[in-house]
């Protein structure tokens, strides 16, 4: 079910786009275009976008052309638009962070992802609205808005990566990079109904990115389909010499390893922790992505995630005390301009003792170790839902609000994304339904460290016999 | 004390940090769950446990070369 979706030129996949642009029968200017116009058309009611410089991108996209047109090589981004979460620096240019706080930061640097995606002949058309600090996982902002559901507006978009997320979903880009600590590209992928992968930690560079936290931020894209993300990540992918916590390990042809063939693959899926307290409607969509799966070939077993305890608390406290350090500052000095949310995560942190924090880093290796020998000695790659609950409304998450319970919901959205950025493992999100109020459902998909090539291929063979990843939310054209 | 009363104590007199709202109050309250799950994982930490080990366990854990 990989046949392009009739109608706009940005229904076509991030992929169908790059090969249309590179045999000539579309330009990047035309693509660009129309993704500047459709910003024009829905954002108003989405928000996903903080700042846009069409002018900017149309001479991009216009060069790109004239490049295409003289025979010159081509990047396997050549002449695509995309924007990404505005946390990653380029130079002069603005990256608010999402925040009052950075609202003039104009960095002297860029990105070195952001370098990569333009080399591969990308163009950046701005920034996306994201968590403030990237510091939500529901796309509330006071400073420049919430981002919504394309979905439905009342809803969340997800966080951190909101706009990313929603600007996928819409059918705005055809990728955007988002950023991943707790679950930020996953549970906007999830909720809005888009593919978004968190690498392995330390497989992209994370130079000239906004930090939340050192040991589990990681960097990767949202996209329309896994077959996309694999495209984006061979770009990102790779040690880079100004990111010295970027490894050296060689980065896999990930679009070769798209076959759709599961024969012999083993998924598990965890008898413990993941599927706790889950709503029904999300425990349905998650039976049927199984027996997909079966369908395509791979056996299915159960297994138990050793040491899950530790990871969920361990997981709960190393990026808050992280957090909390990075904004120690600003917390003394200037506590007003944070969001009512964002003070409240941010100041806990000055309550956990270091040996605690110390005591997670100590163990993360060891509790890595034996689920490399508990689980994937037993499967290649395991599965859950992304989210155990279904999408909730912006007014239900609203911290800022007073809202009652806001703070239990807010907390709980992120329970079965953050424990894998705990043990740094590679995890795509995947659509996989509609819940009864018509937003999006996702799942999961984790591998061993580096096995970035395996779970792409798990989900882009599930997208092959579903098309779930190719709806569109409504209003959509 | 109460728990909320133990982390502003702790937060201003280590950090120089203030309780900026009720919310924070609520959140600094809910850290009770993390000093539970760390009270339910007293014993574990084994003694040769080092920070630095991590990223050699990500190669170490990683799918072997065929």
């Amino acid at each position: 079910m990989n046949k392009p979706v009739q109608g706009s030129l940005l229904h076509l996949s991030l992929t169908e786009a790059a090969a249309a642009v590179k045999d000539g029968s579309i330009t990047s200017v035309a693509l660009t275009t129309a993704a500047l116009e459709a910003f024009n058309r829905v954002d108003k009611v989405i928000n996903s976008s903080i700042w846009l410089e069409g002018a900017v991108a149309l001479e991009a996209a216009e060069a790109l052309d004239k490049k295409r047109e003289s025979g010159a090589k081509l990047g396997p981004l050549h002449g695509i638009p995309l924007a990404h979460k505005d946390m990653y620096y380029k130079a002069g240019k603005l990256s608010t962070c999402g925040s009052s706080i950075r609202k003039d930061f104009r960095p002297a640097y860029t990105a070195t992802v952001i370098e990569r995606l333009e080399e591969a002949g990308s163009v950046t058309l701005g920034g996306l609205n994201m968590a403030e600090f990237a510091q939500n996982p529901t796309g509330h902002n006071q400073h420049y808005g919430h981002c919504r559901n394309p979905w439905h507006p009342d809803y969340c978009a997800g966080g951190s990566s909101s706009g990313s997320g929603a600007a996928v979903a819409a059918r705005l880009v055809y990728g955007a990079l988002g950023s991943d600590t707790g679950g930020s590209i996953r549970l906007p992928a999830s909720i809005c109904g888009v593919t978004g992968i968190k690498p392995t930690q330390t497989r992209v560079s994370r130079h000239g990115v906004m930090p939340l936290s050192f040991s589990t931020d990681n960097v990767g894209p949202l996209t329309q389909t896994a077959r996309d993300a694999a495209r984006f990540m061979a770009v990102i992918a790779g040690h880079d010499p100004k990111d010295p916590t970027s490894s050296h390990e060689p980065v896999a042809d990930y679009e070769a390893a798209l076959t759709g063939d599961l024969s012999g693959m083993i998924i598990g899926v965890p008898t413990n922790y993941f599927f706790d307290g889950i709503d029904a409607d999300v425990q349905a969509a998650f039976d049927q992505v199984v027996l997909v799966l079966k369908e395509r070939g791979a056996v299915i077993i159960p297994v138990t995630i050793p040491h899950i305890d530790a990871i969920a608390t361990y997981g709960g406290i190393l990026s808050r005390v992280e957090g909390g350090t990075i904004h120690g500052e600003w917390m003394r000095r200037r506590p007003q301009d944070y969001a009512v949310h964002l003070s409240g995560r941010l100041y806990p942190s000055q309550g956990i003792p270091a040996v605690y924090y110390v005591e997670g880093l100590a163990r993360r290796g060891p509790i890595l170790k034996a689920v490399g020998k508990e689980v994937f000695g037993l499967c290649h790659a395991f599965i859950t839902p992304t989210l155990r609950v279904t999408v909730p409304t912006l007014l239900s998450t609203d911290i800022d609000a007073g809202t009652p319970g806001a703070i239990e919901l807010f907390q709980d959205m992120s329970i079965n994304t953050r424990p894998i950025n705990y043990l740094g493992l590679p995890s795509v999100s995947v659509p996989c339904g509609l819940d009864p109020n018509g937003l999006p459902i996702g799942f999961q998909v984790q591998g061993r460290p580096f096995a970035e090539a395996r779970i792409l291929a798990i989900a882009d063979a599930y997208q092959r016999d579903t098309d779930w990843h190719r709806r569109l939310p409504p209003n959509v054209s | 004390m109460s728990l909320r009363e133990t982390v502003a104590v702790q937060a201003v007199t280590w950090t120089g940090i203030s309780e900026p709202n009720d919310a924070a109050g609520a959140m600094a309250h809910m850290l009770a769950f993390s000093i539970e799950g760390f009270a339910a994982l007293r014993g574990e930490l084994a003694f040769e446990d080092e920070p630095s080990s991590f990223e050699a366990a990500l190669q170490e854990t990683k799918e072997p070369t065929s």
